[in-house]
């Protein structure tokens, strides 16, 4: 009994530590990296590590805001079905109305935007649980997707290629480019700023955040809305590169995110986790897809052991969290 | 006549770390008998009633119950054995009748093996009347207020044949008509032989109904009386008379009494039309039992809850209080009664606890991360916060340290009205001194100190005055010269001085 606890201790004492430190992550994909390089030369070569980035990209972005609510405790499953109903949005505005490119985006982000404040006010003001409310909103995105697009593919016609394909100085893809901005500006966010800082303290505690003085539903709509305008941006790279929106694409998108934020230690309870560590949670999720590849692993076997790797994750996470309801003594 | 005896408890003990709970208590319940506990908060009341009902283990002594011996219960056997605790909401159904409920479990069934409701109601209507509770079987349980729910959960226990009833705190939140009526079923109940343990802190309740009453302090049996044996100034005095080494000794501090923090008809839930000052430099101590309102209080005057009336003066302006963020910009603090569940973010480290309030309430955006180090570092040493760097996760600190770091959050957020709710709960005895000292301290700096506390001794040493309240209202005020356990117990149970 007591060597059991004790194990218990042990192995979340780890976990713990692997959770806050990015150093894990590293090492494991150092790791990953020199085995792969030994068992194929192209695994570790510029154009290939562009390639995982650049795939990674849409994921990341979304990832971001995913993350953003996450640390605040609040859970968003609609990003991939809302991605779906903008990129519906965008394709019509761009080939039937010939809106130009400019105000497509702008459309596209005034869009996810505001879809992401209507999920953040219905969450915060019906009280229901964010997992559940995100769930019913989702289905509702999955509706509006066919709605918008009459349940058609909506082709571009050529037009908007090369906002999520063209490569900067003929290597480094636009999207990994957009991907590195917004982490880092993810990053400033989480670590600098004041409304960061309160996200991780309404995540971590949200009744001693409220008697600190911070605003609980103010912060949490604004997550929500980070998450949606991240999700709505994202769509067109997604539209960009296959040149049409499809009412059923991203629908992989909000466990895929929520996965990667866990790997990369942010707790589903909140108040805790990095973007540095989310980051390298995205990537590493990027990478053993590559290196499963270039293994030719079958793609039918690829989801097992994707889906093996992201159910180990989350038990960890939800060892620590256990830990953390537990007796802090 | 000779009596049965029900219950025997020998020499019954628990200790809690820290703690003797309960110490080597004797008790015994008769047939048909009324036995009332009184004490304090923290006097072993809960404690006891949990060895009865199971939820507990005693650390030695038996426990008798029809002839056998157990050296502790379990919730099965407790009920099997026919103890049944009376609760305030629990353990009904809303959505069935009053009928379904009291037969829950043993309904009688026809011949096919369905359920008998006409029996069902015909046995209830019988019941109920035998025990004079004018109530339809057929009323969902859901639509009745708590003092008809309670009186459903005697008839459900006498259904059931229990022998002995716990009843605690059974009349908080009750009007003096309901109070009549609960006490008339309990003498009723008593009078079918079933054994009654009353507890309550209000006496008069206790004396109109005891066959005897039994005095706890902490985790002792002080005394036991028969009926008539006792008047109420014996049993206060009985209840308190603790030993004066318990005491801290503090250094007193001028008061300015030209400036002060005013509440004024403060109303909202519970609480009604309180009014009171905290002067400049007084530590103004909140007395009261538990229920009666002192944390609802203190979280009305923070806008943690909203007040339906009243208004807050500090140093002479009105200040709006609708939330905490106005609350804390007015200069107002509140260390919370449950610091690690409404304190402290235990998995953050020490420097974002202490920064939050301030981080929270200041104008910018960026956070000046060096700024914040040098501050929170100065903290940490000024008021003493033993931790090995300020990356330190708050939840790996002592109780005491874990109390420091809400302090310090407040000193850093600059707040001149600190409003302490039970400060030094779960701490050790080391730490509540320096606790203590940090208060007096404050004090001389000329802050404004309110401090919620059950803990007598406490409230005794460190208050320049006492207020104190009961049922959601201000029922004394008793100045340092006049402060003494009788004086705040009296009022607390409804007493006058």
């Amino acid at each position: 009994m007591s060597l059991n606890i004790e194990l218990t201790k042990r192995t979340a004492k780890w976990i713990n530590k692997s959770n806050r430190s990015v150093y894990y992550l590293l090492g494991i994909m150092v790791i990953a990296g020199i085995v792969m390089s030994f068992l194929d030369p192209n695994f570790l070569t510029v154009r290939n590590i562009f390639n995982v980035l650049n795939q990674q990209s849409t994921l990341g972005i979304v990832t971001m805001g995913v993350t953003m609510a996450l640390i605040a405790g609040c859970i968003d499953l609609t990003v991939g079905n809302l991605l779906a109903t903008v990129a519906g949005i965008a394709a019509i505005a761009l080939s039937r109305w010939g809106l130009s490119d400019g105000w497509a985006i702008l459309l596209a982000c005034s869009a996810g935007l505001l879809t992401g404040v209507f999920n953040g006010i219905l969450v915060v003001k019906t009280k229901i649980d964010t997992f559940i409310a995100t769930l019913g909103l989702l289905t509702i995105y999955q509706g509006l997707a066919l709605i918008v697009s009459k349940g058609n593919n909506i082709y571009l016609q050529g037009k908007f290629g090369w906002f999520g394909t063209y490569r900067v100085a003929g290597i480094i893809p636009l999207p990994v480019i957009y991907f590195m901005v917004i982490t880092i500006i993810a990053y400033i966010v989480t670590r600098y700023t004041k409304f960061g800082r309160k996200l991780y303290a309404i995540g971590g505690n949200p009744e001693a955040a409220f008697l600190a003085g911070i605003n609980l539903d103010l912060h949490k709509i604004s997550a929500y809305a980070i998450s949606g305008l991240l999700a709505g941006f994202t769509s067109l790279i997604v539209i960009s590169r296959i040149g049409q929106s499809q009412p059923a694409m991203g629908v992989s998108y909000p466990l895929e995110a929520i996965a990667a934020s866990v790997i990369g230690g942010v707790s589903l309870s909140g108040g805790r986790g990095t973007i540095p560590g989310v980051f390298l949670g995205v990537i590493l999720l990027g990478l053993i897809r590559n290196s499963l590849n270039i293994l030719r692993v079958p793609s039918f076997y690829q989801y097992v052991m994707l889906g093996s790797i992201i159910i180990i994750a989350v038990t960890l996470s939800n060892l620590g969290a256990a830990r953390k309801a537990g007796n802090p003594n | 006549m000779e009596r049965k005896v029900l219950l025997e408890v020998k020499g019954c003990s628990k200790s809690f770390p820290g703690v003797k709970a309960f110490n080597k208590v004797d008790f015994d319940l008769y047939e048909g008998e009324i036995h009332c506990i009184v004490g304090e908060n923290g006097a072993g009341k809960s404690t006891f009633i949990k060895m009865l009902s199971g939820a507990l283990r005693p650390d030695e002594g038996t426990i008798i119950i029809g002839g056998q011996q157990y050296s502790y219960l379990t919730p099965a056997l407790a009920h099997q054995l026919g103890i049944t605790t009376i609760y305030q909401e629990i353990s009904l159904a809303p959505e069935l009748t009053v009928a379904e409920n009291i037969f829950m479990g043993m309904e009688p069934v026809n011949r096919f093996g369905f359920i008998d409701f006409p029996k069902l109601d015909r046995e209830s209507k019988k019941l109920l009347e035998n025990l004079k509770i004018d109530l339809g079987v057929e009323a969902l349980v859901g639509s009745l207020n708590i003092p008809q729910k309670q009186s459903i959960q005697i008839a459900k226990a006498m259904a059931r044949e229990a022998k002995i009833f716990i009843l605690d705190e059974p009349t908080a939140s009750y009007s003096s008509n309901e109070i009549g009526n609960l006490l008339a079923l309990v003498k009723e109940v008593a009078a079918k032989g079933v054994g009654v343990i009353y507890i309550s802190h209000h006496l008069e309740e206790v004396f109109s109904i005891h066959d005897r009453i039994t005095i706890l302090r902490d985790g002792n049996k002080v005394a036991s009386h028969q009926k008539n044996g006792v008047t109420l100034e014996k049993i206060i005095s009985e209840m308190v008379g603790r030993d004066l080494s318990m005491f801290y000794t503090r250094e007193l501090v001028d008061i300015n009494y030209t400036k002060a923090v005013e509440f004024k008809d403060i109303s909202g839930g519970d609480i009604k039309d309180v009014s009171f000052k905290i002067h400049q430099g007084e530590i103004v101590g909140l007395a009261g039992m538990v229920g009666s309102g002192r944390t609802d209080l203190v979280r009305l005057i923070f806008g943690a809850d909203q007040k339906s009336s009243g208004t807050v003066f500090v140093e002479g302006h009105e200040i709006q209080v609708t939330n905490p963020s106005l609350a804390i910009k007015a200069g107002l603090s509140l260390l919370t009664e449950d610091r690690q569940k409404t304190g402290v973010i235990l998995e953050h480290n020490v420097k974002w606890n202490i920064s939050i309030v301030h981080m929270a309430n200041t104008s910018g955006h960026f956070i000046n991360e060096r700024k914040e180090r040098e501050d929170v570092n100065h903290y940490v040493k000024a008021i003493d916060i033993k931790t090995p760097t300020i990356y330190q996760e708050v939840r790996h600190l002592s109780g005491g340290n874990q109390q420091k770091v809400v302090l310090a959050k407040w000193l850093y957020a600059d707040a001149n009205v600190i409003i302490f709710d039970e400060p030094t709960r779960g701490i050790d005895i080391g730490s509540k001194e320096e606790i203590y000292k940090l208060m007096v301290q404050l004090a001389r700096q000329g802050k404004y100190i309110l401090m919620v506390s059950s803990d007598m001794p406490e409230l005794i040493a460190m208050c320049d005055r006492v207020i104190v309240m009961r049922q959601g209202r201000i029922v004394g005020e008793i100045g340092r010269g006049q402060l003494s356990e009788e004086n705040v117990l009296t009022y607390s149970i409804g007493g006058i001085l």
